[in-house]
């Protein structure tokens, strides 16, 4: 009876705890508990965490609108006589890191599942027995001045904090707080740019930054995915220039194109014009693909040459259904809809219609047919 | 002459050899310097270090001396030229410039290293200096004597001299706050440094600590820690992303400070038998010689 | 050989050399006087990166060695027991008495709290050199005042004379004086002992001193064997700078110089210098410092002016017959090993000392030379007060009524 009954608890004890791990951790999808906890079991009582810096970094990603507006930080207000507390604008910081490495840029270490402040891990008093990671106060202060002494030069506590007894600030905003609904201002991106190479032959690259993110439609993440604001905020320009090597330089393009080969693709003696559907490919896509991403035609990734120009090729299962005839600059009336497609649109490519059948012969689209000639 | 002053002779080198091994094992007790296991240290990461100098401004406040106010020590300009600690500032922070890996400058804060094995203690004329407990290394006003022989032995030219004080000049040098510890409190610039790039704690598991960082971000650290050999290991240790020496760190080899100052003393005063064994030899040498003299006479 | 006595000099003491020194003495005490008022900073130019200036590399650590004349002539004459050297004896011992007392207070105006210098004697610090230095130093002024006192005591014996009032103790004071006298002359071997021992001590210990400095020191100087170097130099500087003194005072008072005794001091310089050198080249070729010879920096030029001009052409010189039999000669050469003990202490304690931190080389300030300059010039003034008044210098042919009380301080 005993051993039953102990056999219940702790069935029941494993299944709390499998249904912990879900609760607590809902999408740990494929890292090992190994990465956090030192015990075969982790239980809420003893969750037996390794101690940070852990090997393994892991975080999480949301969306800044999940993460809160503005927080006030002011767990030290007993301890400093100095400064006053910092409103910390969290969702435009989050927004901002967005090219950056995201949230995991501040939430090192943070276990999937829920995002988890600072003040959890990050002892308040600096006394301490734990020296392997700094207090809530030098946390704190790393991760603002990791940025804001890099893109500032400036390391002044007057830039976030009020000095106490000069506050006449009563709501405790940080310095330059102009509002919940503050951005980052909008980035003004470059058309083309100019690269001029060190290679004898082919010296220049021309980048159509605009032609990137508009026609092949890439996220600024994409490729900018570990910026730091000195990228554009720096006073001193040069001295943020890198010495890359040739990999590293190729590195973001080498995404999506073959770097290894063919540099003359790309390494020109002169400036090469902006990518041109119709001049590359004889296709001009101007008109009624202008708005499709480019794998919705080339499907093959990385393949995008070799594709049938024949609308045919694409559009072969036409019917009424699925084609907004609309789109052609004809609308189907009753009239038109009632006609089968072949009666207008003699050879297979459906490139032009004839109206002549029916109507003056006047072509299509450059005016409107005349006449109705022909009654049916 | 006679029996009797040689008996003499002997009687008082009996005598004074007595009083001076007495006197040797007094002063070999004093040396001996054990260090505690728990003693505690300071951690620099001089890749944390944001240069904003409120160490500076801290340590002189808490040890009341002068000091500008604390919105003056925003101004940068003043890292334009390389400072050392001396008798009005007992810390300071050089920044360096960063040439390959980022634009950011390396900021380097500089004060005592309270050595296990200090030069100065072992230098000084009449022991004001001393290890203490915690660590730290600190110097006692009522004994010294201004001789400065500290600042000669010292191998980061730490400590300073009032050289324009009169009356009584003082020696100058960071005392891990030792006024602060004893009652508890952490030194004064580990607890204002807003970035804690100075984390005070047990010096073993600084170390650890350390060794971890480097481990865990080997693109950020080289591999050393400064401070934990040198010199036979310092209290302060250092972190850095690139070689210390560049940083304008003394380079310096893992013998204990004092070198072998201190074999040399002990070796020359093991329980002064040397000494005493040169004085019984001159002695010895003397009587023959006046012996010799006496038989020539007596010969004559 | 003649009879020989040391007998107080009867001469006027005013010579123009002895005014011109006189007004150096007394710039050297204003500056001093202005180090006590302002501080050190104020006179000399000292700082944090170099804490020891030229008060203790030339007047103390200079200072030291070239006073060891007064130990090896103890130690020849006494321990020797050499008795032709006895009329140097006294000639050698009063420099050196005269040499630490300038010592010690060279110390105490170096020092930030001279009015602490008793410090040492009940605070030890049994690891420190400095400390032993310092006791030794201390020891051995109290142990050459000792060895002078029979000085004193032959010069006053039967003869004291106190002025009006005083009259009375005239009697007593004799009698004490008796009595030191007796006990002085028991028990002076101890004191002569000692003060060879004691000397041997802070000679070389002078040269430890530096080891601590480590890697702040020059290769070329910096060696674990620098205490030997050290006694070496002060042993092998001893005779010269008996020598030097004795022909400058003879020339001074216008004696004949002694040369007889003074060949056969020299001709004991030549070995000892030998085995010096050869140290110090042994020194240099083991630890293959020499390559910091073949750039030509400040250091390397002092070290080869050092070994060149303070060792080897003297040494060169006092291993010739000629130069050992001519006064002038051996001038020359005693004083290219005295320039060259000097210039040694002035290197290891100056030159060789480069603080890991410099901003400027340290010189020293026109103060510090005042005062430097004002002790030596002090130093030649007492040292002729003290030939007038008291008998130290032999004079061949002078009748001895006062024999018991003329020749002093060996074991008789």
């Amino acid at each position: 009876m005993k051993s039953k009954l102990l056999l219940l608890i702790f069935i029941c004890a494993s299944l709390l705890n499998a249904q912990n791990k879900k609760v607590v951790h809902p999408n740990l999808s494929g890292v090992s508990c190994k990465t956090c906890h030192s015990c075969e079991v982790p239980t809420k009582e003893n969750p037996c965490i390794k101690p940070c810096p852990r090997d393994k970094m892991i975080s999480i990603d949301q969306s800044p609108e999940e993460g809160p507006e503005v927080l006030i930080i002011d767990k030290f207000k007993e301890q400093s006589d100095i400064y006053a507390p910092v409103a910390f604008t969290h969702r435009l910081h989050a927004e901002m890191s967005g090219m950056s490495g995201g949230c995991k840029m501040c939430h090192h270490y943070n276990p999937p599942g829920q995002v988890i402040g600072c003040s959890d891990c990050h002892e308040l008093t600096r006394k301490r027995v734990d020296v392997s990671k700094p207090d809530l106060k030098g946390a704190y202060h790393r991760q603002c001045m990791d940025c804001h002494r890099s893109w500032s030069g400036k390391v002044e506590c007057v830039s976030c904090h009020e000095t106490i007894g000069t506050s006449k600030n009563k709501k405790k905003q940080p310095i330059g707080y102009k509002g919940k609904n503050r951005v980052h201002p909008k980035i003004i991106t470059p058309d083309k740019i100019k690269f001029d190479t060190p290679k004898t032959s082919g010296r220049i690259v021309t980048f159509y930054h605009s032609e990137h993110n508009e026609l092949f439609g890439l996220e600024c993440q994409s490729c900018h995915s570990n910026e730091s604001c000195v990228k554009c905020h720096n006073k001193n320009k040069s001295a943020s220039l890198k010495v890359k090597t040739t990999e590293q330089k190729h590195a973001v393009c080498s995404n999506c194109h073959n770097t290894k080969l063919n540099c003359s693709s790309c390494h020109l003696d002169t400036a090469k014009p902006g990518f041109n559907h119709k001049v590359s490919t004889g296709f001009d896509n101007s008109k009624f693909h202008s708005k499709l991403l480019c794998a919705r035609c080339h499907t093959e990734k990385g393949k995008f040459k070799g594709l049938n120009n024949e609308c045919m090729n694409c559009h072969g299962k036409w019917t009424q259904e699925n084609f907004n005839h609309k789109i052609t600059g004809l609308v189907l009336d009753e009239t038109h809809a009632a006609i089968e497609c072949a009666e207008c649109h003699l050879d297979k490519t459906f490139a032009k219609p004839v109206c002549n059948n029916c109507h003056d012969d006047i072509s299509f689209p450059k005016n409107i047919p005349g006449k109705l000639t022909k009654k049916k | 002459m006679t029996n009797q002053s040689r008996r003499e002779f002997l009687k008082t080198t009996a005598l004074i050899g007595t009083a001076v091994t007495g006197l040797s094992s007094k002063t070999n007790g004093a040396q001996t310097n054990q260090l505690s296991e728990d003693r505690m240290g300071v951690l620099v990461d001089t890749t944390i270090c944001i240069g904003c100098r409120k160490c500076e401004w801290a340590c002189k406040t808490s040890h009341e001396m002068e000091t500008a106010p604390l919105d003056s020590y925003d101004d940068r300009s003043v890292f334009n030229v390389k400072r050392r600690p001396d008798s009005k500032s007992l810390t300071v922070v050089n920044e360096y410039l960063n040439n390959e890996t980022s634009s950011l400058p390396i900021d380097v804060k500089v004060q005592c290293m309270h050595c296990d094995n200090p030069a100065c203690v072992s230098a000084c004329i009449v022991g004001a200096f001393s290890k203490k407990e915690n660590g730290a290394v600190i110097w006692d006003g009522d004994k010294c004597i201004g001789c400065r022989y500290c600042m000669i032995a010292c191998p980061f030219q730490v400590p300073a001299f009032e050289f324009e004080v009169a009356l009584k000049p003082d020696i100058k040098k960071c005392d891990f706050c030792f006024e602060r510890t004893k009652i508890g409190k952490i030194p004064a610039c580990t607890e204002i440094c807003p970035v804690e790039a100075v984390t005070f704690g047990r010096r073993e598991d600084l170390v650890k600590a350390a060794h971890h960082k480097i481990k865990n971000y080997p693109n950020r650290y080289i591999n050393r820690v400064f401070g934990e050999h040198e010199v036979g290991g310092t209290s302060w240790i250092y972190l850095a992303s690139k070689e210390f020496e560049e940083l304008a760190f003394p380079k310096l080899g893992k013998d204990p400070a004092p070198g072998v100052s201190e074999a040399i003393q002990h070796g020359i005063f093991a329980y002064f038998v040397p000494p005493i064994a040169l004085y019984a030899l001159l002695g010895g040498v003397m009587w023959i010689n006046k012996n010799k003299k006496i038989e020539q006479g007596e010969e004559n | 050989m003649e009879d020989m006595k040391p007998v107080p000099m009867n001469k006027k003491y005013f010579t123009p050399v002895v005014i011109g020194l006189a007004v150096l003495a007394v710039n050297g005490i204003i500056f001093l006087l202005a180090r006590f008022a302002f501080g050190i900073g104020a006179v000399t130019n000292l700082d944090n990166q170099h804490p020891w200036g030229i008060w203790i590399g030339l007047d103390v650590a200079a200072g030291v060695a070239l006073a060891a004349g007064g130990f090896t002539t103890a130690a020849l004459g006494h321990i020797m027991h050499k008795d032709k050297y006895h009329a140097v004896i006294r000639p050698a011992l009063l420099p050196a008495a005269l040499g630490y007392t300038f010592v010690a207070v060279s110390v105490m105006i170096d020092l930030g709290r001279p009015y602490y210098i008793w410090h040492p004697l009940i605070m030890w610090n049994g690891s420190s050199v400095l400390f032993e230095v310092g006791i030794c130093v201390m020891i051995y002024l109290t142990v050459l005042y000792i060895e002078f006192l029979p000085i004193v005591t032959e010069r006053f014996i039967g003869r004291v004379k106190l002025p009006g009032i005083l009259q009375r103790f005239n009697n007593p004071l004799d009698k004490f004086l008796r009595i030191l006298d007796k006990g002085l002359e028991k028990t002076m071997f101890i004191f002569i002992i000692a003060g060879v021992v004691l000397s041997c001590l802070h000679q070389s210990s002078l040269g430890t001193l530096m080891v601590i400095a480590g890697p702040k020191m020059h290769p070329l100087w910096q060696t674990p064997i620098l205490p030997l170097l050290f006694l070496m130099s002060a042993i092998s500087v001893g005779f010269p700078m008996v020598i030097f003194e004795s022909i400058i005072t003879s020339r001074s008072f216008g004696l004949k110089p002694e040369t007889p005794i003074l060949s056969s001091l020299g001709s004991m310089v030549a070995p000892l210098l030998g085995v010096y050198l050869a140290f110090k080249i042994g020194d240099m070729v083991i630890r293959g410092t020499f390559v910091h010879l073949t750039t030509i920096t400040a250091p390397s030029i002092m070290f080869t002016i050092e070994l060149l001009f303070g060792v080897i052409i003297p040494l060169r010189m006092f291993m010739s017959r000629q130069v050992s039999k001519s006064p002038a000669g051996l001038l020359i050469a005693s004083f290219l090993v005295i320039f060259g003990v000097f210039l040694n202490r002035l290197n290891n304690f100056l030159v060789a000392y480069t603080p890991p931190y410099e901003q400027q080389a340290y010189f020293p300030s026109f103060g510090e030379i005042s005062v430097t300059v004002g002790f030596i010039a002090l130093e030649i003034l007492l040292f002729r007060l003290a030939v007038m008044i008291f008998p130290i210098v032999s004079v061949p042919g002078v009748s001895a009524q006062k024999t018991k009380y003329s020749v002093r301080g060996g074991i008789r």
